[in-house]
């Protein structure tokens, strides 16, 4: 009985061992993924958005007012003015430059990897984190799993993303997403149908992606769209602000400041 | 008239609800070509999305009478990282604001700068 229990104890003590080995190894896999990855560290801004004023224009268009030229630089390429839409894209298109007073949820994707906030790329072995600072982020699972079946999916504002480490090209498929305009004015009418293909790399200070989308529902051939990013100074952290004051309404002709609903007590 | 190619751009964009700036809105809303000053009371800094706002007692315009105006600001991101912070502004300060006035003629517009009754200048850099 004595000799059995010193075997018991002993089996339990190996296979701790060999538990805390597998750990341990585990650990160790990960550490050594992660140190292949790359690393793109910042608050990112579009290009064109860099040093943007504080009342909201950006350095190109003071410049182009200051040449007295066109304001010719696309700032928000994703925004669909010149996508190649179809017959069912136009109308849309139409449909949405007729409404002139309607309030945004937020910038959603596609914009939010075109808008006006900053972005931060958390980059893991399993996922990549896109985080802007309005609550919304993008989770790029890159551990090898399939997209989930289609039973288990449904639209949603920033659909669900797989991807995976081309070198240092992250090559990223999305698909249910929303239509972006209805949550989004000023984002294009694509349909749940659309389909997301993304390939972003770190270009030495610049953050590059190609985004082309594919929809048989609105448009006519596939979209792209090149987008660049670069680190904006000032910011140290990636502060979250809610969506909750949005003063934008429409009198007619334009838009304009609606009156402030919000009290000197915050009620 | 300083812009007027801007300017007509400017309308150009506005009606086919295109957004030329970093906002979430057509900036076709504030007429660009005409800088305005005004002198009041800071009534409430509003550090909000998607834009900050400042409420300002302040004459209007074109007369004595005592309003409120409501000037338009990036959001506080990016206002952050200009050096702005949330007590940046608070409820009494006087300051001059130089601004594009809405089209409409509501009391109101988008903020070129602003300078403080001890004269600093609140800007792209605070």
């Amino acid at each position: 009985m004595r000799l059995l229990a010193a075997s018991g104890a002993a089996l339990l003590i190996l296979i701790g061992a060999t538990g805390a080995t597998a750990q341990e190894n585990a650990q160790q896999a990960r550490t050594e993924a992660f140190a292949k990855l790359p690393y793109w560290p910042g608050y990112w801004v579009s290009e064109q958005q860099a040093g943007t004023t504080i009342g909201g224009l950006p350095p190109e268009v003071l410049a182009a007012r200051e040449r007295g030229e066109p304001i010719t630089v696309g700032f928000m390429k994703l925004n669909g003015r010149a996508a190649p839409w179809n017959e069912e894209g136009q109308r849309r298109q139409a449909a949405r430059a007729q409404v002139v007073d309607r309030k945004a949820k937020g910038w959603g994707f596609p914009m939010m990897m075109n808008a006006a906030t900053p972005i931060q790329v958390l980059i893991t072995p399993e996922e990549v984190l896109i985080i802007n600072s309005y609550n919304e982020t993008r989770h790029i699972y890159t551990d090898g799993r399939p997209m989930p079946p289609l039973d288990d999916l449904w639209p949603t504002v920033a659909g669900t993303s797989i991807g995976h480490w081309e070198g240092d090209v992250l090559v990223i498929d999305t698909i249910q997403v929303k239509n972006p305009n209805l949550y989004f004015h000023g984002a294009p009418p694509l349909s749940e149908d659309a389909h997301y293909h993304e390939r972003m790399w770190l270009d030495g200070d610049v953050l590059r992606s190609e985004i082309t989308i594919e929809d048989p529902v609105t448009l006519a051939m596939p979209w792209k769209v090149d987008i660049a990013w670069v680190r904006e100074e000032g910011f140290d952290r990636m502060v979250q602000i809610d969506w909750d004051n949005d003063r934008t309404g429409s009198d007619g002709a334009y838009n304009t400041i609606e009156p402030t609903t919000v009290t000197e007590d915050g009620e | 008239m300083r812009f007027p190619i801007a300017l007509a751009c400017a309308l150009a964009l506005a009606t086919t609800g295109a957004m030329p700036a970093q906002a979430h809105h057509s900036m076709a809303m504030f007429d660009q070509a005409r800088e305005v000053t005004v002198t009041g009371t800071v009534k409430e800094f509003q550090w909000t999305n998607p834009h900050s706002y400042i409420q300002m007692m302040a004459p209007e315009t074109d007369g004595a009478k005592v309003v409120e105006w409501s000037f338009e600001l990036g959001a506080p991101m990016y206002l952050y990282a200009r050096g702005w912070r949330p007590k940046t502004l608070k409820a009494g300060d006087k300051i001059s604001v130089r601004f594009y006035p809405l089209r409409n003629g509501q009391p109101g517009g988008m903020v070129v700068d602003i300078v403080t009754a001890d004269g600093r200048k609140l800007g792209q850099k605070a």
